[in-house]
């Protein structure tokens, strides 16, 4: 635990660049998470009015499904990089208790490249399969058939966001590294 | 490079990225894409994306984060509190009454919220001090709420069924019936076993009272009124019409589970504004992070494991390895207890909705080439995943009782946890001598498969 708190005592101050960056990411994070928790709620609404409007109206309904899909869809990505944040996506920690500290520190920076490897690629190509559906105007295959540039733009913002998320986690974590060398 | 190595080497860097401490859903995500690179066409990798939304864009999957919603909604408020003190008010005149109005609170409340851990918190924050404060030991009292919390994810709407039913392709619908049974007979065993210790604790203090005259809180008796009774009903009943308004919508045909998914959150938050008034954006932001925290956890988990299962199934891995345990040809229960064992080791390690999409594709196929009933088998191995719930190494029933009685030391939880780990196991057993507990209740009301 001490470690911690020396890491916050050792650590070299952010450029002020660095301190403007972060707090636009965070702004926007937050961003997210409010317009997220909106689109969760109204995916609660829309489902809903489905059962109503069918049960009680007997009208049949085709955009529901697809539309609580899209905001699910975009509440879960949009979403991603603020829980990344708070380190909020789950992973094995057994190793973690064993290892010295400035090797678990080695190993955490080892961990974020990987993930942002993996969350960089998957974001470069959401891009490109974005940049087809625009282009090519994908539409889904249903009776509804709604444009597919729209849950793939959500997808390519939360990725390229986490991507960013993940960048500056890296980041923290040289800066805490280099005083204690 | 033969389909052996190819597979114990995608075993292997799951293990090793796991390991490493890379968050689940993206060492998956990375593993997966990493052979799509080396072993798979160039074609298929430009996919990756395109192949992750397909998998997640089902509105099964998808009504996740609207349970959870629902749960947050419920557990957030002070219903797990009123539930808790309602029942105990009914049934305080029962030997152990305390502990078995905590197991069906547990249960009760479990239906509602759908998730495990919130059950324990909800129902633990009230029950715990209270369980101790009449004289139950600590470690008992834990074990009482660690293991009827786990009822969460047997008891529908239930995450990791639903996970299992799109994983299996087998009717949610007959799942979550199947589960109630089975349900039914762990609260019984929980509520007999609450019923059996609270006699031997009850009957200890005794004789420590007859030869020191030490008193003890376990002897004394509750005298309650009939308004002490009634008082607290009208805060329950709403969430209990909820609980029953669901359940009809779903199996009365009137709604699909999304649907039921999406009109139980906005019910659990109408119910929670109009009884707690709990209505404003910042009442309910708490509500909305939490479910966002765990969803997007979980939903990104879910994505990157059908993508891992996907590439697995593309080159084949899981296939051979399916056929490779029929060829072995074992006895129907061994390879059952071969499969339970697996999922009991991985349970260790990963959370149940990682188990099921995994394993799904290599385990699935011999159960069925061996007679099983895969609906039943759902249920069998949701009960093995919440003793990984209560069990170490994880045990995350274990960690949200320390957070809630942080008093009570690890070890005692961890002790008067055991006793349930074993009634489940015989649950399991029961379940396999007596299959139709499971098979009845959906074939009664949704016609035999």
């Amino acid at each position: 635990m001490a470690h911690g708190l020396d890491d916050v005592e050792t650590e070299q101050a952010a450029p002020l660049s660095r301190r403007a960056a972060d707090r636009i990411l965070a702004f926007i994070n937050n961003l997210m998470v409010k317009a997220s928790s909106i689109a969760l709620v109204a995916a609660g609404f829309v489902l809903t009015y489905s059962v109503i409007v069918r049960y009680f109206l007997k009208i049949s309904t085709d955009w529901q499904d697809e539309t609580s899909v899209f905001l699910i869809i975009g509440a879960v990505f949009l979403s991603s990089a603020a829980v990344q944040a708070l380190r909020g996506h789950v992973a094995i920690e057994t190793v973690v208790g064993l290892l010295p500290p400035r090797v678990n520190r080695l190993r955490q920076i080892l961990v974020d490249i990987a993930s942002l490897a993996f969350c960089a690629f998957f974001a470069w190509k959401s891009w490109t399969l974005l940049h087809e559906a625009w282009v090519d105007g994908y539409h889904s295959g249903s009776t509804w058939g709604p444009p597919l540039w729209i849950p793939y733009s959500l997808m390519t913002t939360g990725m390229t966001l986490l991507s960013i998320q993940i960048v500056f986690q890296i980041m923290d974590e040289f800066r805490r590294w280099t005083p204690a060398r | 490079m033969s389909l052996l190595s190819i597979g114990l080497l995608y075993g292997g860097a799951t293990l090793f990225a796991m390991f490493l401490g890379i968050p689940i859903a993206f060492a998956l995500g990375a593993v997966a894409t990493l052979f799509m690179i080396i072993f798979m066409p160039s074609g298929s990798v430009d996919t990756v994306a395109q192949n992750v939304y397909e998998e997640m864009a089902s509105i099964t999957l998808l009504s996740i984060p609207l349970f959870i919603l629902k749960g947050a909604a419920i557990g957030r408020s002070p219903a797990g509190r009123d539930l808790y003190g309602a029942l105990h008010a009914w049934m305080h005149w029962i030997p152990g009454g305390l502990g078995i109005a905590n197991v069906f609170a547990c249960a009760l409340f479990a239906a509602m919220a759908g998730s495990s851990p919130a059950t324990c918190s909800a129902i633990g924050s009230a029950g715990i001090p209270e369980m101790r404060k009449r004289g139950y030991s600590p470690g008992f009292a834990s074990g009482i709420i660690a293991a009827g919390g786990t009822l969460g994810i047997l008891l529908p709407p239930s995450i990791t069924m639903i996970l299992y039913a799109v994983a299996a392709e087998q009717s949610l619908g007959r799942l979550f019936l199947a589960a109630i049974g089975p349900a039914l007979l762990l609260v019984t065993l929980f509520a007999g076993y609450a019923m059996w210790k609270f006699q031997r604790e009850f009957h200890a203090a005794l004789a420590q009272y007859k030869l020191t005259g030490a008193e003890s809180e376990l002897l004394r008796v509750d005298t309650l009124t009939v308004y002490d009774k009634f008082a607290l009903l009208p805060r329950v009943l709403p969430f209990v019409i909820l609980l029953t308004g669901v359940m009809v919508a779903l199996y009365g045909g009137y709604a699909t589970p999304s649907e039921t998914a999406g009109l139980g959150a906005v019910l659990a938050l109408a119910l929670i504004a109009s009884i707690y008034s709990v209505w404003t954006p910042n009442e309910l932001e708490p509500i909305l992070i939490s479910t966002l925290r765990e969803s997007t956890m979980l939903m990104l988990i879910i994505g990157m494991s059908l993508l891992y299962s996907y590439v697995m199934s593309y080159l084949h891995i899981s296939q051979s390895t399916a056929q490779w345990i029929v060829s072995l040809e074992l006895s129907r229960w061994v390879l059952l207890a071969a499969i339970l064992l697996m999922v009991v080791v991985l349970g260790f390690f990963l959370p149940p909705v990682s188990i099921i999409l995994m394993t799904a594709p290599i385990i699935l196929p011999p159960l069925k080439a061996a007679g099983f009933d895969l609906i039943w088998f759902g249920v069998i191995m949701t009960i093995i995943m919440e003793m990984g719930l209560i069990h170490p190494p994880v045990g995350l029933n274990i960690f949200v009782i320390k957070n809630i009685a942080p008093d009570i030391p690890l070890w005692d939880v961890v002790w008067g946890v055991m006793p349930f780990v074993g009634l489940m196991m015989l649950a399991v057993v029961v379940l396999c001598i007596f299959p139709e507990i499971a098979t009845w209740f959906p074939d009664a009301i949704m016609g035999a498969k």
